[in-house]
């Protein structure tokens, strides 16, 4: 509880249990379509979209990142799983760092990351029934016989709620729900002990959401998965989440255990999010809108990343940028980037 | 808008403002017909807020655009039913007198900002169409009234927004727009579907508060529809249930969370997703001098 604040390192822990730790990471945009002159974007070189990231996800546990659209988290998680190139930082993956592997390396350690993505539409191949579809991960990384493969498709898609007979459907043969239940299947089949999932539950109506979100938490119950979990739907994370960090023009500016986020938010940002979200209660008090809107990404503030839009502004909040802190009362599992903590 | 904020009937007649009776759209695929919208009957009061709540496929969105009378061929011979707005049957009013009154005494906002808008006409452009058309102003008129909309739903800059094109704006300066257009001409009848689906959560705060402001102001009815419950409790005095094309419950907001009358909304509020613990106030988190 007394420990100092540590402004390196940032996450839910400093130590070095994580599964996966993300260090001084920045992710940078430079090509022609960001930086092509347009209105307000004269002179502009290049877009950070991920500004020195900071973020553990420890086995077993499902870390939520949240955060408005344009805010980076997609291209966060997108880093994370070497889809996109990164400035600089480090990517520790059981130590690991996944942006110093060579090509086989990384192979290798891909088995224990895989990704699901928002829509299965897109990300499920129109041309693999589903049983080619969890086939390919256990015959791309050679896991097992041959011989015993098929049958372990059909046990991941058996871990996912499905029926077997569906295994000869192709992608447009089944509803949105038992589609993201295969994309789902297809990142469990290689046994991983991460999955990177961006927005899996968004393209989903009401109770096929609630499905998938009991899944995801059985899933880490039964099989000890870590998940991070990227979502801009804040009632989501609250029903999963053990842990979450909110993110805000690239910046990690809160991360806390989900309870205690949820109960006592800490940066002024967080605090506009959770009184914006309707709640489905007539006797709650109504959503408060927060005023302005986000700033460019290719032209960010100086100091705080959210001193434009801030209701509690203080004086230094302009010109420099907080560091990270714990709320006061809070534990050290709370970090927090404002200077209303900092003193 | 709090029920209690409203008031339900401004003109102090007993009459609803809207009234649609035994609504239905069947579409045959042969060898069933598929009763999409199933025989819907529900009354808008002048001035009120009215949540339609189902899931995708429920004919939400079907039974909109048949209000709107905006069905394409071949579904559009198809409606059958009775809707009435002021005393007017809008199911055997031809495509003319239909066409004046779309946008001027109804007006409905899409889900999706940037289907809804022409990308290859400035947003100006197509807010000030629908001013020339119906009130009948010139082109220097048409633009003042436009830059006022467009101030009046919280747009600082609305000289360049209304310069610009579609996909130059962010989705909720685009949703501004759309619904700067839609009450333009302060409708008797506001129909918005899933109006902020597309758009982030503090965004959606903010664009229902200035619709909220704006409605209230012209004494617009509003039919909001969505699926999500947070909005209906928030944001509406009454609502409807509608489960394959049929009306399931029909309620004051307070009544439909209290005790729900049909087992299809109980279970719908059990898989209700909203922030289970009201978010903690200013005073219980900030930090003490």
């Amino acid at each position: 509880m007394s420990a100092a604040p540590d402004r390196q390192l940032g996450g839910v822990s400093d130590d070095t249990a994580a599964l996966l730790s993300v260090r001084r990471l920045v992710v940078r945009y430079s090509d022609d379509v960001a930086t092509r002159p347009g209105p307000g974007r004269r002179g502009a070189r290049g877009v950070t979209a991920v500004r020195s990231v900071n973020l553990d996800v420890e086995p077993g546990r499902i870390h939520a990142l949240v955060g408005e659209s344009g805010s980076g988290k997609t291209s966060l998680a997108r880093a994370i799983l070497r889809l996109l190139p990164v400035e600089s930082g480090q990517l520790l993956f059981r130590g690991q760092d996944l942006l110093r592997m060579n090509a086989g390396q990384l192979r290798r350690a891909r088995r224990h990351i895989q990704a699901v993505f928002q829509d299965p539409q897109a990300s499920l191949s129109p041309r693999r029934s589903v049983l080619q579809t969890l086939r390919e991960p256990l015959d791309h990384f050679r896991l097992g016989p041959a011989a015993g493969r098929a049958e372990r498709a059909m046990a991941a898609l058996e871990a996912v709620g499905l029926d077997t007979e569906l295994r000869y459907r192709y992608p447009h043969e089944l509803s949105g729900g038992q589609r993201q239940r295969v994309a789902l299947a297809r990142a469990l089949v290689s046994e991983p002990e991460l999955i990177v999932a961006d927005e899996p539950v968004s393209s989903l109506d009401a109770s096929a959401q609630a499905r998938i979100i009991d899944l995801i938490r059985e899933l880490r119950e039964t099989r000890g998965l870590a998940f991070l979990f990227v979502s801009h739907d804040l009632s989501v994370v609250q029903r999963l989440a053990d842990s979450v960090s909110v993110m805000y023009l690239g910046e990690l500016v809160e991360t806390a255990p989900a309870a205690e986020l949820f109960a006592r938010p800490a940066h002024p940002y967080t605090r506009a999010l959770l009184a914006s979200v309707p709640v489905p209660d007539p006797g709650h008090p109504p959503p408060v809108a927060l005023i302005g809107e986000p700033s460019s990404a290719l032209t960010p503030p100086t100091g705080c990343v959210f001193h434009m839009r801030c209701p509690e502004r203080i004086e230094p909040c302009a010109t420099r940028a907080p560091g990270e802190t714990c709320p006061r009362g809070a534990g050290t599992h709370h970090r927090v980037k404002c200077h209303l903590w900092n003193n | 808008m709090s029920a209690a904020a409203r008031v339900p009937d401004e003109a102090g007649t007993g009459a609803p403002l809207l009234s649609v009776r035994d609504l239905a759209l069947h579409i045959p695929v042969p060898p069933h017909v598929l009763r999409a919208v199933d025989g819907v009957s529900f009354d808008l009061r002048r001035g009120e807020t009215l949540g339609l709540v189902g899931e995708s496929g429920s004919g939400k969105t079907l039974t909109a655009l048949m209000l709107m009378r905006l069905l394409e061929p071949p579904l559009d011979a198809l409606p059958r039913g009775q809707v009435v707005l002021d005393g007017i049957d809008l199911m055997t009013l031809d495509e003319a007198r239909m066409s004046a009154l779309r946008g001027r005494t109804v007006s409905m906002v899409f889900q999706e900002p940037l289907t809804a808008l022409d990308p290859v006409f400035r947003a100006g452009q197509q807010l000030a169409s629908v001013l020339r058309r119906h009130l009948r102003c010139g082109r220097t008129e048409a633009r003042a009234a436009s830059l006022d909309m467009l101030r009046r739903v919280g747009i600082a800059d609305p000289e360049r927004v209304l310069d610009s094109y579609p996909h130059e704006l962010s989705g909720g300066m685009r949703q501004r727009v759309i619904i700067a257009t839609a009450m333009a001409c302060r409708p008797r009848v506001l129909i918005a579907d899933e109006p902020t689906t597309a758009l982030d959560v503090t965004t959606q705060a903010q664009v229902l508060a200035q619709l909220t402001a704006l409605t209230r102001e012209s004494g617009t009815a509003i039919l909001l529809i969505t699926h999500d419950l947070g909005l209906v409790a928030q944001y509406s005095d009454r609502a409807l249930v509608m489960r394959r094309g049929r009306i399931v419950e029909d309620t004051l907001v307070g009544e439909l969370f209290r005790k729900p009358g049909h087992p299809y909304t109980a279970e719908l509020l059990a898989t209700a997703v909203g922030l289970a613990r009201p978010p903690a106030g200013r005073d219980a988190a900030g930090p003490t001098p």
